[in-house]
């Protein structure tokens, strides 16, 4: 449909601060002459920038609120899926015939595709009354299969003759993506370099686990509309797809967001689930719920690229770093996986790097908490540790050499200072007794910037609600409580006087959650529209208390102008019968882009088991304005302990022959448990003055892993290049390292 | 014995009422096929208690839950996780299915006061216990102290694992009303987090204990 386009509106200048280069530095943009204030300095807060609690959190406790998977429609059907056990094959026939007899069940169909390139992928998908009887159909189809040869292992997949990955048969396991510098400038470089250290750095694939496995619960019942509850990070992601699948018009599908259980970057539009259990409801005619059983979320819900990272480092003795080289593999399985570019954020004299793309049958991974750059982050904070033990240089201070940026500066020392790095033994394994202690640090970037695409209604009626709508969704991070806030505050009213309205795909448009833009692009648009409802309300009131509109302001529930005061019941009972509603748009003024992060562990390693034993962990991060205090730590701590099971715990398992996952399940693939959890303190950076709002959920997950491996190498002198760092690892190093006190 | 993370931690007692209710199941979605096998003999050796009687089709069972007696017809295979979220009217959906296994504690509800992992429970062997959920403990308008200290201290993101450490700790606190943090996070052990609130969740029973009011 054609749309007249609006005049354009008269626009004016505003200063705000922006990181470029890795430096603060005012600049100015241009936004419209209408645009409200700032959110004025950091500290002038009445709400924001406080710690306050999630507004869902009594539901959430008790049990009440709502996720997709707790929804149970009259007579609803549950979906299930069959996997293919094969890391490689193809369909050469489907009997669908003896699970179609088991009574409940009401509908068998076949996944899309008939070549599988890794074990797990769906071959069928079925729909009965109970989830049990769902089972024993999955088991009774017959399927026939031309088992194929598969490679699941990064070294074999590259070796001479190996089993075709890729679709083309003309194309190699191992892609080049991307070159960048001059290998010959470096080459050079590394002549003046006084130490050169050369190693292979290797993370694991790991899961998002997110405990709410993806699935939908699609409500359809034949006719022209229907209802799709999903758990995704993407309200607006489900609609059109589901609507494809359902054969309905986009419009006439409603997605359902209310409560999710844990995305970190998986659960963006319907996928695979979402399409059959569209499929098998338009069969049907009835509702279906198909959420993935844990071991398919495992298999075929995608996962965090491995890496394989050749890396060589030269310094000079004064601790410059002169030129890096790296070569890089992503390890993303028949996807393409992701990996930041190294030297990633240190400055080097010169650096080249080439970066591949290595495929084996695998399921393909997709985003998770900051793609590619805990992995880059791991390899070169190992490099440089290991550089800085060559030249006895302290790593803090080592680090701050060969960065530009003073805002790493001052993180690096707060940070020091939190762990208590005086207490660190600069001789690596050096302390006495069995349990060494030691600690490691590291650092990470990240952007956190939003996009103009969320669109915020703010309504208030006669009787003194409040309502803030918009189409976004609440992760856990947060997002409900923030959105009422910035209302509440610019009212002068308590954060409960506001509700909200999310999760719905019939309200305002939002942009999905994913690479820390939630805050940063919905906080601007609820603003304008906060502000936009108190420039009409204040217009409304204005007479009751004989005062213009920029004289009325708002505070402790009480509304005042030309030194009278009324109560907020009073103030609304003059407005309209409609009441009124104000609609916000975007705001780039109101966000900016550019975070950093400072991380420091200390770990005990028993030398006797290799058991390594975390104790104390901190993360300094900076982001802007922050929204809530309180959530914005358990966001910090949530990055601290998501990147410690990266470090130590957390890896796939896969099975060269079966070609098969062999930890697919919690009992075996290691999360961190309440035993292994150190002391943690995470410190919002206030030294941070910009007055925007910017994401951090991805920067803080990003340089842990790397303080953990370096805490461990202080601690016993064991430099471990593979992660998760089993104890293993750990005995196989003082065997082979007899120079260990 | 899966909740054991670490090669130093012992076995502590409530695991072991937790491993009784294996049995129900056998090895079925026990996880590792070592633990299965211990599993398996340590349950061979225990007198067997329940009746031999075999079930099949659909059984009518009268279940105690947060108080109420529901009566609900389900195949005797079905769990008591699954019969509460599936079957029950209306549905109790506060205990969460996350592994179907026994490994991350989504599910813990308690039987006459005790958690237990509901999916490893079937809904046959439940009939003659009071089971209570989150749902029982407290409500949002009246949240019980361990609610309470969760929504103050934020012990809770995504909120999916939020049910299941609430029931654990409610039921710990009973018992032990004046608890270390070492003793917190062993009460703990069997219930995982994702989105990593542990520190929280510690600090928030360690406020509840202290509020007495548990």
């Amino acid at each position: 449909m054609q749309q007249q386009q609006p005049a354009p509106k008269p626009k004016k200048k505003v200063k705000v601060t922006r990181t470029v280069n890795g430096i603060e530095q005012e600049v100015e943009i241009e936004v419209d002459a209408d645009t409200g204030p700032g959110w004025g300095p950091n500290d002038k807060h009445t709400l924001l920038n406080h710690p306050m609690t999630r507004v869902d959190g009594p539901l959430k406790v008790s049990g009440v609120a709502r996720y997709t998977h707790d929804m149970r429609l009259p007579g609803m059907l549950y979906g299930r899926f069959l996997r293919c056990p094969h890391g490689h094959a193809r369909v050469q026939s489907i009997d669908t015939s003896a699970a179609e007899k088991i009574p409940g069940v009401a509908a068998v169909i076949q996944a899309p595709l008939t070549e599988l390139r890794f074990a797990g992928a769906p071959v069928a998908a079925v729909a009965a009354k109970t989830p049990e009887i769902a089972a024993d159909a999955v088991r009774a189809i017959v399927v026939k299969y031309e088992v194929l040869p598969h490679v699941v292992h990064a070294r074999a997949a590259i070796a001479p003759n190996a089993p075709k990955v890729v679709q083309d048969e003309k194309e190699a396991n191992l892609q080049s993506k991307a070159t960048r510098g001059d290998l010959s400038k470096t080459e050079a470089a590394f002549a003046t370099a006084d130490v050169i250290v050369e190693e292979e750095y290797i993370s694991a694939r790991v899961h998002h686990a997110c405990l709410e496995t993806h699935g939908m619960v699609v409500d359809y019942s034949g006719g022209d509309t229907a209802t799709v509850y999903a758990s995704t990070q993407g309200t607006f992601t489900i609609p059109k797809d589901a609507a494809a699948a359902l054969e309905l018009p986009e419009t006439a599908v409603t997605a359902i967001v209310q409560h999710m259980g844990g995305g970190f970057g998986s659960k963006f539009g319907i996928g695979v689930e979402g399409m059959l259990a569209c499929k098998l409801s338009k069969q049907t005619k009835t509702p279906v719920k198909l959420m993935l059983t844990r071991h398919d979320e495992f298999v075929m819900a995608g996962n965090r690229s491995g890496s394989w990272q050749k890396l060589k480092g030269g310094v000079k003795n004064d601790g410059t770093l002169v030129a890096v080289q790296a070569r890089q593999y992503r390890l993303g399985g028949i996807g393409q996986g992701s990996q930041a570019g190294q030297p990633y954020v240190y400055r080097a004299g010169e650096s080249y790097r080439e970066i591949f793309a290595l495929h084996t049958n695998e399921d393909s991974s997709i985003a998770m908490r900051a793609p590619g750059h805990p992995q880059a982050s791991f390899a070169m904070e190992s490099l440089m540790d290991e550089l800085a033990h060559k030249i006895k240089m302290d790593p803090v201070a080592f680090r701050k050499k060969n960065l530009a940026d003073p805002v790493y500066h001052r993180q690096l020392d707060r940070g020091a200072k939190a762990i208590g790095w005086e207490r660190r033994n600069p001789i690596a394994g050096g302390n006495p007794g069995p349990f060494k202690r030691g600690m490691g640090c590291a650092i990470g970037t990240w952007g956190g910037g939003g996009n103009n695409q969320c669109k915020v209604d703010v309504t208030i009626t006669r009787d003194g609600a409040v309502t803030v709508a918009v189409g976004t969704q609440d992760l856990g991070t947060g997002t409900r409580t923030f959105t009422r806030a910035i209302v509440a505050e610019e009212f002068g009213l308590q954060i409960n006087d506001v509700k909200e309205e999310i999760g719905n795909s019939k309200l305002g448009g939002a942009n999905s959650s994913g690479g820390s833009t939630t805050a940063a692009s919905l906080s601007p648009s609820v603003k304008d529209a906060a502000y936009k409802a108190r420039m009409m309300f204040a217009e409304k009131v204005g007479p009751l208390l004989d005062a213009k509109p920029d004289e009325i302001t708002f505070a402790g529930g009480k509304v005042n102008g030309k030194g009278k005061s009324i109560t907020w019941k009073q103030a609304c009972a003059a407005l309209p019968a409609a009441g009124i509603t104000a609609h916000g748009e975007w705001r780039s003024d109101l966000q900016a882009t550019g975070i950093h992060g400072a991380s420091f562990a200390e770990v005990e390693v028993d030398v006797e088991t290799g058991l390594i034993k975390p104790i104390k962990m901190v993360h300094v991060q900076d982001g802007g304005l922050p929204l809530n205090r309180l959530t914005l730590e358990s966001q910090i701590n949530g990055g601290m302990i998501q990147s410690l099971g990266m470090a130590l715990w957390e890896g796939r398992v896969m099975d060269a022959d079966l070609g098969m996952q062999l930890n697919p399940g919690f009992g075996d693939y290691k999360l961190p448990g309440s035993l292994e959890i150190p002391e943690m303190i995470p410190i919002i950076d206030d030294d941070d003055k910009r007055e925007q709002v910017i994401g951090i959920a991805e920067g803080c997950i990003i340089p842990a892993l790397g303080a953990v491996v370096n805490a461990v190498f202080n601690a016993c002198g064991i430099r471990v290049r593979e992660l998760p760092i089993t104890p293993d690892k750990i005995l196989m190093g003082l065997m082979n390292n007899q120079n260990v006190a | 014995m899966t909740k054991s993370r670490n090669g130093k931690e012992k076995q502590q007692s409530h695991d072991a009422s937790r491993r009784k209710f294996l049995k129900g199941v056998g090895i079925a979605g026990a996880g590792a096929a070592v633990v299965d096998k211990l599993w398996v003999e340590a349950a061979a050796k225990e007198p067997q208690t329940a009746s031999a009687k075999s079930l099949s089709g659909n059984v009518k069972l009268l279940l105690d839950v947060n108080g109420k007696k529901s009566s609900v017809e389900v195949e005797p295979r079905t769990t008591l996780l699954n019969t509460l979220r599936n079957h029950l009217e209306p549905a109790v959906t506060g205990p969460k299915l996350v592994c179907d296994a026994g490994t991350c504690g989504g599910c813990t509800v308690l039987l006459d006061g005790k958690p237990a992992y509901s999916c490893l429970v079937l809904a046959v062997d439940a009939t003659n216990k009071k089971i209570t959920t989150v749902e029982g403990l407290g409500t949002p308008e009246n949240l019980n102290a361990v609610q309470t200290a969760f929504v103050e201290h934020d012990a809770l993101m995504c909120g999916f694992c939020t049910p299941g450490f609430v029931t654990t700790i409610s039921a710990y606190l009973k018992k032990h009303p004046n608890p270390s943090l070492a003793e917190v996070r062993e009460a703990c052990k069997g219930n995982f987090c994702r989105c990593g609130t542990y520190p929280r969740v510690f600090e928030a029973a360690l406020a509840a204990a202290k509020s007495r009011k548990v």
